[in-house]
């Protein structure tokens, strides 16, 4: 699995014509906002060559191929669809200069330069656009982005949601940018890597806003960490967008412990910590290839059936909560799915995740059980259609052929979302998992 | 722009630098020195109109004139436009320099076969020169009523071949007719009649040639572009002064060529752009200019950009409803206030 996805294909001449890449399952086209190397640059397989921006996240493009930068064919600000070529890498290893040389100048004279016939920016915020014409009094336009305004964030990377718009209608206007990107100067460059995912840009760290009414004796105000800032909003998102609904079985532990106990020293003697989680997460995404309606995501009025499953872990940290994905969970065993969900919570609370570790997810495993909780109702992940939450496994006293039996036990609350699937199919899928846990044919 | 086309066989006009003593002029003074000082330094130009002669023109731009050149380089016409501008043709390709007055400049359109389709193509049809100006006093505010008050210069930036100048102070009117003669194409000479005794500012005497298709900035700011030209920059002017704000004001002068980088330039700066005139709206300069920015200055817009001009209406003779229907300074406060909050 190459890094970043970045693919480039090898034209004529020794060059490589480097594309953009498919940053993540959902997104179709990038945004370039900075070029790190400039035409005539040398470059090295793998160096940073420039900063693309999604509408999910922003993601460094390494070099396919050491050599030198012959050609920017997408200038910065410039949108556009995966696949597209952004650049040409001249590999020096020529293999038939000629063919295929008159075509890449072409494209790149039609790059940059062709400034007013290029594509408009993204069209982040389009939405809810009207005319914007006669009285400008009385629409909501706190989401209209002007093209300059589009065209200046994305050129200092700016998050527009973030920023306050002074003008009509709370219009983010040319002024508050500059505001921003002033006010961003002049703050410490600091940038954290966690967040919630989908990764969203990074909101960049500005003076606390003036807060609408000062401390009271007794309370203490402090401004959201830019991740605290990215759950909020994902949360609040994510609630108004999906039809949430939850429901839960309860599974009886016993096979999952005696089968743990078998394992467990072998398994400890290779370096995995073998949980209870890991005997979930191979349950589920094995129900999940029987219903791949939870492996999906909506968009629009279609419904996008995942072939893989990328499973995406909770994990809590100190300061907030950050969801790394699994890539094509279905290929590992129990053994590496143990071993696949130690390293990514490692990787997670010692910061060291990248983008591509929180993005692509397709359904999401929450484990608050950990912490002695009995029962939830979590909040789906967008674009998700589906979480499964493992609460903590106790004991209870469960009736087991009409006799009395202490079991360990736990609640596996599912939250789905209605328009994409129904009660009755959240509950055979949970049905499935409690099957297969409580077969203890876990593998 | 066809500027390379448009471009015969004439020398270009020479541009004396010599920083010449200014006076004050109106803006119908500054007019009537150009033309006297053309006619005295050059004998092939001439002036020709209705009542231009003894009687000095019905503005008096030609006061004098016909004492100090006589008959045969001021000449009286009969009221027939298209025989005005026709005769004007003619005189030009034997090698003259005619300026032609038109009376008012709702009149031109008994004149507009031999402008448009004659004086606009012969140097595309047959490579022949045509160095004509056509004096156009236009504009209303004076209760003129429809056909005194017109302001018809869109008519003529859908003629290819014709110049269309427009200029809104004494100097720029004084500098755009001298170079206005000295241009080898068909010029059309937009004069704004409110503007003749209101407007009074320094200009330069002797020589003074302003180049035609450059726009002037008549007050930098960053805030807003105002795009006018004619009697609109000076209600531009006045709108920024008395709301105090961070406006600029870009004076078009010329209306075809136009100076697009000016335009684009300052577009760039403010991301705001109202484009002012008092002609009527529809496919006027305003649209133009829109689309302009429009077409290059996409990605640097903050705001629609908007137009302040007449509606599409004849200009009415009643004081109150032509009020109504020309752009008024109150309007221009309004439509800069809103584009400044946008």
């Amino acid at each position: 699995m190459s890094s970043s996805g970045t693919s480039a294909a090898l034209a004529a001449g020794g060059r490589v014509e480097v594309t953009m890449p498919q940053m993540g399952i959902s997104v179709s086209e990038g945004t370039i906002v900075e070029w790190r190397k400039q035409p005539g640059d040398e470059v090295v397989a793998d160096e940073v060559l420039c900063e693309v921006s999604t509408d999910k996240i922003d993601v460094e493009i390494p070099c396919p191929a050491s050599g030198v930068l012959e050609s920017v064919l997408v200038g910065e600000g410039e949108t556009v669809a995966v696949g597209t070529p952004i650049a040409l890498v001249l590999t020096g290893e020529s293999n038939g200069e000629g063919a295929g040389t008159a075509g890449a100048r072409e494209r790149a004279a039609a790059g940059p330069g062709a400034g007013g016939s290029s594509a408009a920016p993204g069209p982040k915020g389009t939405g809810d656009r009207r005319p914007a014409t006669g009285d400008p009094g009385e629409l909501d336009r706190s989401r209209f982005y002007s093209p300059v305004v589009q065209r200046m964030a994305a050129e200092h990377g700016i998050d527009l949601e973030s920023i306050a718009g002074t003008g009509v209608g709370g219009r983010v206007r040319k002024k508050d940018v500059e505001t921003a990107i002033a006010a961003r100067s002049a703050a410490p460059a600091h940038k954290t890597l966690h967040t919630e995912s989908p990764y969203r840009p990074e909101p960049e760290a500005q003076a606390p806003a003036p807060s609408a009414r000062p401390a009271l004796a007794g309370e203490r105000r402090e401004v959201m960490t830019p991740m605290r800032k990215a759950i909020a909003e994902h949360m609040v998102r994510s609630r108004r967008t999906a039809a949430h609904v939850t429901t839960v079985v309860e599974v009886d532990f016993s096979a999952v412990r005696r089968r743990r106990a078998e394992l467990r020293a072998d398994l400890e003697r290779r370096g995995v910590k073998l949980t209870y989680l890991a005997f979930v997460a191979r349950a589920a995404v094995a129900a999940l290839q029987e219903f791949p309606v939870l492996n999906a995501s909506v968009d629009g009025e279609e419904l996008v059936y995942h072939d893989s499953v990328n499973l995406g872990i909770a994990v809590a940290l100190d300061d907030g909560l950050v969801v790394p994905v699994i890539p094509r969970a279905e290929r590992l065993s129990l053994e590496g799915m143990a071993a696949a969900i130690a390293e990514v919570a490692e990787k997670a609370r010692t910061g060291r995740l990248v983008p591509d570790d929180v993005q692509g997810g397709t359904f999401t495993i929450t484990n608050p059980g950990q912490f002695g909780a009995i029962i939830a109702t979590p909040i789906i992940n967008q674009p998700q259609v589906a979480i499964l939450d493992l609460e903590a496994v106790v004991k209870r006293p469960v009736v087991v052929d009409d006799a009395i039996a202490i079991r360990p036990m736990a609640y596996l609350p599912l939250s789905f979302d209605h328009r994409a699937l129904d009660g009755a199919t959240a509950a055979r899928f949970l049905s499935r998992i409690k099957a297969i846990l409580e077969s203890g044919d876990v593998s | 722009m066809a500027e390379a086309q448009l471009t015969s066989d004439e020398p270009a006009p020479a541009v004396e630098a010599q920083a010449p003593a200014t006076r004050e002029l109106t803006y119908l003074e500054a007019i009537s020195e150009a033309l006297r000082e053309e006619m005295r330094r050059d004998e092939t130009v001439i002036c020709m109109g209705e009542d231009i002669g003894a009687f000095g023109g019905a503005f008096k731009v030609t006061d004098g004139f016909y004492e100090e050149f006589g008959a045969a380089r001021v000449i009286n016409t009969p009221l027939a436009e298209n025989a005005i501008i026709g005769t004007a043709v003619g005189a030009a390709i034997e090698g003259l320099r005619p300026v032609c007055e038109m009376q008012f400049a709702d009149f031109i359109s008994c004149g507009f076969d031999q402008l448009v389709n004659v004086a606009a193509k012969l140097h595309y049809r047959q490579g022949i020169a045509v160095p004509i100006v056509v004096r156009l006093p236009s504009g209303g505010g004076f209760s003129g009523g429809p056909f005194h008050s017109q302001n018809p210069e869109a008519w003529f930036l859908q003629a290819p071949g014709l110049k269309v100048v427009a200029p809104a102070t004494a100097a720029d009117a004084k500098g755009l007719l001298i170079s206005a003669i000295r241009d080898p194409n068909p010029v059309c000479f937009l004069e704004h009649k409110g503007l003749y005794r209101t407007v009074r500012d320094e200009v330069p005497a002797g020589e003074h040639a302003v180049p035609l298709g450059k726009a002037r900035v008549a007050r930098e700011g960053s805030e807003l572009t105002v795009i006018a030209y004619g009697s609109s920059v000076h209600l531009a002017l006045r709108a920024a002064e008395e709301l105090g704000e961070d406006i600029e004001v870009i004076d078009l002068r010329s209306l075809c060529p136009m100076d697009t980088e000016a335009i684009l330039a300052s577009v760039r700066k403010t991301s705001k752009v109202l484009v002012a005139h008092e002609a009527t709206r529809s496919c006027g300069v305003g649209a133009e200019v829109s689309a302009l920015i429009a077409e290059h200055a996409f990605e640097y817009l903050d705001a629609p950009v908007r137009r302040l001009t007449a509606p599409d209406v004849p200009i009415p003779f009643s004081p109150p409803l032509e009020q109504a229907v020309l752009p008024q300074l109150d309007d221009m406060k309004e439509a800069c206030d809103e584009l400044l909050r946008y």
